[in-house]
């Protein structure tokens, strides 16, 4: 970090010195060192009054002491109370002698103590020219080099690149790579890899590993778990935050499905990263196509936890935008210059132009969504929402103007419960983009001191961040600029955006990211573990059409992705936490991953794909994957909630593994797992006479893929024979037990 | 920054794959040792999950919370804030200067001057002056710290809300009770630390109330509707159609099946966690549906709680944080029951009423059991009310008053506050702070420094920057510590 610089040089005025020390410095240490000072880690307004070169460098509001002018000095025009919007301090007025010991001081020419401070660590937090001259050495703000994978020497290990970047890591550090897994333990890893559902009974890796990688990345399974990864990032949900407070229902997002239907489209379908990019920031910039389904694309910005267009809107999509595109976090610069990174108050101010000239309607101003294509709901069912339409429709009408009690319109109440209601759920209902539109008139932002929108500065055109474009040059003044945005975002030059996408892919894949804060790829982030192979991924995945399926098959098709993930002691010592991938991650199942693969063993999954969010569980639960669950911004599902399932409130960087007895609640006692138990053995079709141990290995075929060993059979014998003398149905509970298990919801 | 201890153990409390391995080499490390005896002692190596206790920054006074919250704003003029000065102005309309003070809503609704008519007096050796619509808590009164200067930023009741909950009125932020759980764990092995009581429904604003936001989701509230059958308050705690025996032999066959699978797999201490977790989950059906069963309390206890719904939840605080719960909230009512815009008079009877009797009870039930010293009750809403009549009714049964945030009221009892004594004023008018304004962050670093913690230090890295309950705010109000 920054140097303390000492100004040792004796001032020659000694006399001044004596009178600062025995007659301000006591007025300033009562009275405002408590928010200017290092000793209180306390740097208000940018003011440190503490050492004599800080005070006259001044804060945010100029020179705090001009020696010798009492005018120029704001420090005196604070304490004078004389201008109301400029009192220091703030709870009470100085006493008039300590006023006027303070006048005299800056008259005399504001003598300083003996020895100054200088810059230290502290005063020199959130000054962005030092952090500029930082971040010009910056890994990440580095051009992506494409390393070539070095030579080593193993030769089953020289084969592959990524093998060849870990390697080479290990063997610099006096380890080696684990042996590969098992066939039936990499036939589960990579199908739930790949697809988030346990393997189908034909899969195996035995035969040829690329053939059933192939197969696997060409299901539509594989878009509706890696979408939900990316889903994450965009903080997807079918309601606001916010809710009606009379009716107590949340302010519905009824199109917010299509949303998600594109981003499992646009990853089966293998849309190039770029364009996925661009279309969720402009669709409606670059389609011509009235009904074209890539309008549902900038769903990334409608499905925003903030129902209104407002400041909390504008800042929400930065902060989605900047973290989830490109690991910046420059939402942290609304009120003030980052404290840490390249990012001064103006950048957010650039952005906040750009959003804040988006049109966001009401989300149940209907006509206000364009109607898609690629939803075709048969006529039956049209007909029914038709009527059903028909009638709230009416009843709005007929509402006309009225309304109760706090003015709140009846009319606007039945459109945002009972309308919204069925739109939200009717799958009659045409489907819609949740889209955003141009302002008329596109306008440039104002500073918001402190973040305050009362207290404005300059005004800031819209353009791109500083530290990844110098000359920062405008964007057009014709539209938001939203689409000139995008396209720095997927500028290949912008070093950025690849390397943060790729870590993603990898952190899905292996369990582990090469940068642990994926989302933040600035100062204060995490160094990369393998710095040139992130380049390589990333190079390699830009030159390749910015196609994910290469990306995700590059990784899994290593050796480094099969190898075991059995501990060995040895290289614990010198690599506890494997960053180095001297062995395979353990992955605990997401509780998307537990609930598709309960439905799927219990045979009763629904592959129906699209369409409108349904219950997880209750009692009319559906029986579709996850990502077609129902998410409720304001009332969160307590079972997600209770498995890590991210607050959709802000962009989520990774998730979080939380080990509660809850989760083991949901487990032994939910209907959901005991219907499920009992849906699998009443698949097994058991034989009236079909032994017990026959039985037992049925079910531990199903749910395990493998035979049980000689001692587990006996103890489940045992246990069924125990709850039988007790009249108990014991084998639904006998696949329960499994489905409890850590064998279950950890994948080697 | 990096030095501080604190922020150092931030990285143990997310548990990733990589951290949780982490804490096999260095987790015991940043735990007390003291912590470490009393996982062995209980025979169970809590130690390793992020509800481990964990000691704060210096002793507290206050070992643990129970926060009565009186959602929607209660109106102090009418029960701890006294301005006799407003019998002179009774009826007469602000002066502009005064009325520019207040925020626009309300300014544009300010009506006259009501002057309380409620009857207040001096009460116990302090001589605390309370109205008569609390006489059993005025009882109490030498126990009280009531702080009358409390200062929030907007008159509504969401960004009031989360702001007194969450120390910010718009943004996602963890709540204090998630910061406090984050901060000293909690001592009990089979309930949920911090824990939200609610007669039915939900606040307004909702979980936003007692969101972990992005500190892990295991310091979040537990969210538990006290008026729903027995049995349904924790969800999934228990199943019908099998016995405890059978459920038994089932966790017994699913723990045969992991031990053979950690078996092979040494090393992972999540796999163990989670063997712990199901233990513990097994056992939290029984304890859970004790705690919250106040059947099991004597018949004297019940009835000096009341059976009201009020009386009932704060008699299962009581057993909550008598069972090693650390931070409790019992909201008044779903929505915003004290949001007195009109019929003010019989409104607030009613209130009071119901809430009477379960504080009073409460505060002598904790100070019989000796936990009154260490337990930390805080009495408030999100804000108060003004003391002009919100312009409308002619009828004075209808008056009302509008919501009000620089001078109200917040109390404090036990946990290292001192008793009998008042904090700060409002003005003649009662509708400005006359003297030694508390802001909400001020309170808020005032409740974490009685629980052991520098507010500054009590920190959380995300999203690149140390977050904390205070923001860049807040300071401890020496005057209210013991």
């Amino acid at each position: 970090m920054v140097a303390s610089v000492a100004h040792a040089q004796p001032k020659g005025k000694m006399s001044g010195t004596e009178y600062f020390e025995k007659h301000v410095r006591p007025i300033l240490v009562k009275h405002c060192y408590e928010c200017h000072s290092e000793a209180e880690e306390a740097q208000k307004g940018g003011l440190l009054l503490d050492r004599e070169s800080a005070w006259l460098e001044g804060g945010d509001s100029g020179k705090a002491v001009v020696p010798g002018s009492l005018e120029a000095s704001l420090l005196i025009t604070a304490v004078v109370y004389e201008d109301p919007d400029f009192e220091m301090p703030p709870k009470y007025k100085l006493e008039d002698s300590e006023i006027e010991l303070l006048k005299k001081w800056v008259g005399m020419g504001a003598p300083g103590p003996a020895e100054d401070m200088g810059d230290t660590e502290f005063s020199q937090l959130g000054n962005q020219e030092v952090i500029f001259e930082k971040a010009a050495g910056h890994w990440a703000f580095q051009p992506v080099d494409a390393p070539a994978p070095p030579e080593v020497e193993n030769k089953a290990w020289n084969a592959h690149p990524v093998d060849r970047f870990i390697f080479a890591k290990l063997a610099e550090n006096g380890l080696t790579p684990s042996p590969q897994a098992d066939a039936r333990t990499l036939t589960r890893r990579v199908s739930y890899a790949l697809t988030g559902l346990p393997p189908r009974d034909e899969d195996t890796f035995e035969k040829s590993p690329e053939a059933l990688i192939d197969d696997l990345l060409a299901s539509p399974q594989y878009g509706e778990h890696v979408g939900r990864v990316w889903l994450d990032v965009a903080r997807y949900a079918d309601t606001a935050s916010t809710y009606r407070p009379d009716t107590k229902t949340p302010h519905y997002y009824p199109y917010a499905f299509t949303f998600r239907d594109y981003v499992i489209d646009a990853f089966n379908s293998d849309k190039r990263f770029d364009q996925f990019v661009k279309e969720q920031l402009a669709a409606d910039l670059i389609v011509s196509e009235n009904r074209a389904p890539e309008l549902a694309a900038l769903g990334f910005l409608g499905v925003s936890p903030h129902r209104n267009k407002s400041h909390d809107f504008v800042d929400d999509a930065i902060d989605a935008t900047t973290r989830g595109f490109m690991g910046m976090t420059v939402s942290c610069s609304r009120c003030h210059d980052h404290k840490f990174e390249p990012i001064p108050t103006a950048d957010y101010y650039s952005l906040y132009g750009v959003f804040n000239s988006v049109n966001r309607p009401e989300p149940w101003d209907i006509n206000e969504f364009p109607v898609i294509d690629g939803y075709d709901p048969d006529e039956k069912l049209v007909a029914d929402y038709k009527a059903q339409n028909q009638a709230i429709q009416k009843k709005i009408k007929d509402a006309g103007a009225s309304k109760k009690g706090n003015n709140r319109s009846v009319a606007e109440a039945i459109k945002q419960t009972e309308l919204a209601q069925l739109l939200v759920s009717h799958d009659g209902a045409p489907a819609r983009a949740m889209s955003v539109s141009e302002r008329e008139k596109p306008e440039n932002a104002f500073i918001f001191v402190r973040g305050e929108p009362a207290n404005r500065g300059d005004r800031v055109p819209r353009r791109f961040l500083k530290i990844l474009d110098a000359a920062q040059p405008e964007f057009t003044r014709a539209n938001s600029g939203r689409l000139e945005l995008a396209e720095k975002i997927i500028d290949p030059e912008n070093p950025l955006t690849a390397r943060v996408y790729v870590n993603r892919i990898w952190g899905m894949l292996m369990g582990d990211y090469i940068v642990d804060t994926p989302s933040d790829f600035g100062l204060q982030g995490e160094a990369p573990s393998h710095p040139e192979l992130l380049d390589y991924l990333a190079a390699e995945f830009v030159e390749n059409g910015w196609s994910t399926k290469y990306l995700v098959k590059l990784i899994v098709t290593s050796k480094t992705f099969r190898q075991s993930s059995r501990t060995v002691e040895a290289s614990v010592e010198v690599d506890p936490q494997n960053q180095l991938y001297w062995r395979a991650n353990r992955k605990r199942l997401r509780i998307e991953e537990l609930r598709d693969s309960l439905l799927a063993l219990s045979g009763q999954l629904d592959p129906r794909m699209h369409g409108r969010s349904g219950q997880l569980w209750g009692d009319e639960y559906s029986k579709r994957r996850s990502i077609y669950g129902f998410v409720n911004r304001f009332n969160q599902d307590t079972t997600l909630r209770n498995f890590d399932f991210p607050s959709p409130m802000q962009t989520e960087s990774k998730r979080t593994e939380n080990i509660v007895a809850p989760q083991a609640l949901f487990l032994m006692n939910s209907p959901f797992v005991i219907e499920q138990s009992e849906a699998l053995v009443a698949s097994l079709e058991f034989d009236e006479k079909l032994d017990g141990p026959s039985r037992i290995s049925a079910i531990y075929e199903e749910v395990f893929h493998r035979e049980p060993v000689a001692n587990e059979v006996k103890q489940v014998e045992r246990f069924v024979e125990i709850e039988e003398g007790r009249n108990v149905q014991p084998w639904s509970l006998v696949a329960q037990s499994l489905f409890m298990s850590n064998e279950f919801l950890y994948v080697d | 920054m990096s030095t501080d201890p604190y922020c150092r153990m931030n990285s143990e409390f997310t548990v990733s794959r990589r951290e949780a391995l982490q804490k096999v080499g260095f987790g015991f490390g940043a735990l007390a040792a003291s912590d470490l005896l009393a996982a062995m002692k209980g025979g169970e190596s809590i130690s390793e999950s992020p509800l481990a206790t964990r000691d704060s920054h210096f002793p507290g006074k206050a070992k643990r919370v129970i926060h009565l919250f009186m959602n929607g704003g209660p109106s102090q003029i009418d029960t701890f804030d006294p301005k006799p000065s407003l019998a002179k102005l009774d009826g007469q309309e602000l002066p502009d200067s005064i009325k520019e003070t207040l925020q626009r809503t309300q300014r544009d609704r300010a009506g006259t001057v009501w002057a309380s008519p409620f009857k207040f007096s001096k009460h116990g050796q302090s001589g605390l002056e309370i109205s008569e619509l609390y006489p059993q808590v005025a009882k109490h009164a030498d126990k009280l710290c009531v702080i009358r200067s409390m200062q929030s930023e907007i008159a509504n009741h969401s960004p009031g809300l989360l702001m007194m909950n969450c120390g910010h009125p718009t943004l996602a932020r963890p709540s204090i009770g998630s910061w406090v759980l984050y901060g000293l764990g909690t001592e009990s092995e089979d309930l949920p630390g911090y824990v939200v009581l609610m007669p039915n429904g939900m606040p307004t604003a909702q979980s936003r109330n007692w969101t972990s936001s992005f500190l892990p989701g295991v310091y979040q509230g537990t969210h538990i509707e006290t008026n729903v059958k027995k049995g349904e308050m924790i969800p999934h705690l228990k199943r019908s159609d099998i016995r405890t025996g059978t459920q038994r032999n089932l966790v017994r066959l699913t723990q045969a099946l992991n031990q053979r699978h950690q078996h092979f797999r040494e090393g992972d201490e999540r796999l163990n966690s989670r063997i712990h977790s199901m233990e513990l989950a097994f056992r939290m059906q029984t304890a859970a549906t004790d705690a919250f069963d106040i059947t099991k309390e004597p018949e004297g206890i019940r009835e000096s709680y009341g059976d009201t719904p009020t009386g009932r939840n704060l008699l299962m605080a009581r057993r909550l944080v008598e069972r090693g719960v650390r931070y409790v909230q019992c909201y008044h009512g779903a929505g915003q029951p004290w949001d007195n815009h009109g019929a003010l008079l019989p409104r607030i009877k009613t209130l009071t009423k119901e809430s009477d009797q379960p504080i009073a009870a409460l505060l002598t039930d904790l100070e019989m059991r000796g936990m009154l010293e260490d337990t930390l009750v805080i009495w408030g809403g999100e804000m108060g009310r003004t003391s002009t009549i919100q312009k409308g009714p002619k009828d004075v049964e209808k008056y009302g008053r509008d919501h009000h945030v620089d001078g109200f009221t917040v109390w404090m009892a036990g946990g290292g506050v001192k008793g009998g004594m008042t904090y700060g004023s409002t003005d003649d008018f009662g509708l400005g702070i006359a003297s030694d304004p508390v802001h909400v962050h001020d309170l808020h670093a005032t409740i974490l420094h009685l629980l052991g913690f520098d507010h500054k230090k009590l920190t959380y890295r995300f999203s690149g920057r140390d977050f904390r309950l205070t923001d860049v705010h807040g300071k401890v109000v020496e005057a209210l510590l013991a």
